[in-house]
């Protein structure tokens, strides 16, 4: 399959199954869209159809590189997993990372919140206990097989709210590492209310990753995250997240600010670059997942919009980086060459099988977009997953169970996109978001792009 | 060639042949929370070489 688009200035070829990606002059792009609609066309065709506009030369030569490309396996290839890698089915599992929200309950009251300030669907308020915390630690290095690395998010609700909690089970975790032959990695995210020297120390020791929530300019952070009074909390956070950032980049620790935009905030671009502006340089911001009822929920109207802001944001970045201060943004992260295998790219995102969310009372749920809605409860960290039959039906959750995905160039990017959000829309967690959906194809072209745009100035 | 500039990229039809070993990082967890983006994650193998 081939996908080809036109964007700050540069013909884009994507052979899609192969992974390759070809940056093609304007005679070649036709070329090959030509020859895609059309196998059979001889060259001598195409000379004809194209001599009056460029000399026959050109288009032979051109002509005998796109055989070549192909040749090599690099140009109009077809899809060859689908039957002969993978069944999903029967695929083993095991889980190998655990999201625990240890605080359901939350000292900030952001207007979207998929977590309803922490209580998950209106559930009750609560802190996860050590015991449960550890219990949960247990579950996870009995059930993820010959796994070393395991990943355990500290998450909310507000995680801070439970700090002492998270101190011990860190520790917990570093205590049987040895003996299991395990790997924690730790992550937090925070919205950096009580964030103090202390966590800030600790975390720069023990935590692979902090996620810090910040929505951009002051007037769209605090119209989103205020406090249950109404105040604003950007004033509070950001000297915070600044001294926090600059540690762990002196370091060379990963951090994210992460954002979430809203109809509110269509040009988002603005924010980023707010960000990067405060001196941050690993920066994160997503659409809102939203019922389509909210206020603020992202709409279809909405979308053109959107992808010129995701346009606006990659020239910026690639300005920045030009000039020596670049920055990261996470949805534009494309690692072309050490990226994942194509097993990864086809398995989907891993939530209720490799991955679970887990209640301050030892809950499991497929994962944190799911917690708190009954039908998705699976079991608990003390009598394990009792739910095999959900289990199965996440499993089979990939890139060839949903139809859009079959016929969609970024499907080895984006893995079949998120149950959590299918389900939002569909009832059904085997379907596609189609706003999602068009989102994330232009930030895999833009990405690509901005690849394209740096390697040319090499 | 004159016409047309390659990327380099991972071939997909070699990470086939060896792949598949589930250590990387769940994909939602790494950043955002809402993600579905695999593109951009780090093959733990690759690392390794
Ligand atoms: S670590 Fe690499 S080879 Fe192993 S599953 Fe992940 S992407 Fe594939
Ligand atoms: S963008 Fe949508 S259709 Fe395309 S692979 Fe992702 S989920 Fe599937
Ligand atoms: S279902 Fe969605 S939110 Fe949940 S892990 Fe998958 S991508 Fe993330």
């Amino acid at each position: 399959m081939i996908h080809q688009y036109q964007n700050n200035g540069f013909n884009i070829v994507l052979d899609v199954d192969s992974g390759s990606i070809h940056l093609v002059d304007g005679l070649s792009y036709q070329l090959i869209a030509d020859l895609d609609k059309d196998r059979t066309l001889s060259d001598d065709t195409l000379v004809g159809e194209y001599e009056e506009k460029y000399p026959e030369s050109e288009i032979r030569e051109s002509l005998s590189e796109i055989h070549s490309l192909e040749k090599a396996g690099q140009l109009f290839t077809e899809d060859i997993y689908k039957n002969a890698v993978i069944d999903f089915k029967a695929r083993p599992t095991v889980v190998k990372a655990l999201c625990l929200n240890v605080a359901h309950d939350c000292n900030l009251a952001c207007k979207y919140c998929f977590a309803d300030e922490g209580s998950y669907n209106g559930g009750p308020k609560g802190l996860m206990s050590y015991e449960v915390g550890k219990q949960a630690l247990d579950f996870l290095v009995a059930h993820s097989g010959h796994r070393h690395n395991l990943e355990v998010d500290f998450f909310g609700g507000e995680p801070l709210m439970d700090w002492a909690v998270v101190r011990k089970l860190v520790a917990y975790g570093r205590s049987i590492e040895k003996e299991k032959d395990k790997h924690f990695r730790f992550t937090i995210t925070t919205n950096g209310v009580l964030l103090n020297d202390e966590i800030m120390d600790f975390c720069n020791r023990e935590m692979d990753n902090v996620v810090m929530s910040l929505d951009g300019r002051k007037e769209v952070h605090d119209h989103m995250r205020p406090f249950p009074s109404g105040k604003g909390s950007y004033d509070l956070i950001i000297p915070k997240f600044q001294k926090f950032a600059a540690q762990r980049k002196a370091l060379g620790l990963q951090y994210y600010i992460r954002g979430t935009y809203t109809h509110y905030n269509l040009d988002f671009a603005q924010d980023v670059i707010h960000y990067a502006d405060l001196g941050f340089d690993q920066l994160s911001m997503e659409p809102v997942v939203a019922p389509q009822s909210a206020d603020y929920a992202i709409r279809p109207e909405d979308i053109p919009v959107l992808k010129e802001q995701y346009d606006i944001l990659a020239k910026e970045m690639i300005r920045r980086q030009k000039e020596g201060r670049g920055f990261t943004f996470f949805h534009f992260m494309i690692d072309l060459t050490g990226g994942p295998c194509v097993y990864k790219r086809l398995s989907g995102c891993g939530s209720g099988t490799e991955y679970l969310g887990v209640t301050p009372w030892g809950d499991l749920y497929p994962c944190h977009q799911f917690v708190g809605n009954q039908k998705f409860l699976l079991g608990s960290v003390f009598d394990g997953i009792r739910r095999t039959d959900i289990v199965d039906e996440f499993k089979c959750c990939n890139v060839y169970s949903r139809k859009e995905c079959s016929s969609c160039f970024a499907r080895y990017y984006c893995s079949g996109g998120c149950a959590a959000n299918s389900y939002n829309f569909h009832g059904r967690i085997d379907d596609v978001y189609e706003i999602g959906c068009e989102l994330e194809r232009k930030r895999v072209e833009t990405a690509i792009m901005i690849k394209a745009a740096l390697a040319k100035e090499n | 060639m004159k016409h047309i500039q390659t990327l380099s990229t991972r071939s997909l039809q070699e990470s086939m042949k060896k792949g598949g070993c589930g250590e990387c990082q769940t994909s939602c967890q790494s950043a955002c929370k809402t993600s579905c983006t695999v593109g951009n994650q780090v093959c733990e193998q690759l690392k390794k070489n």
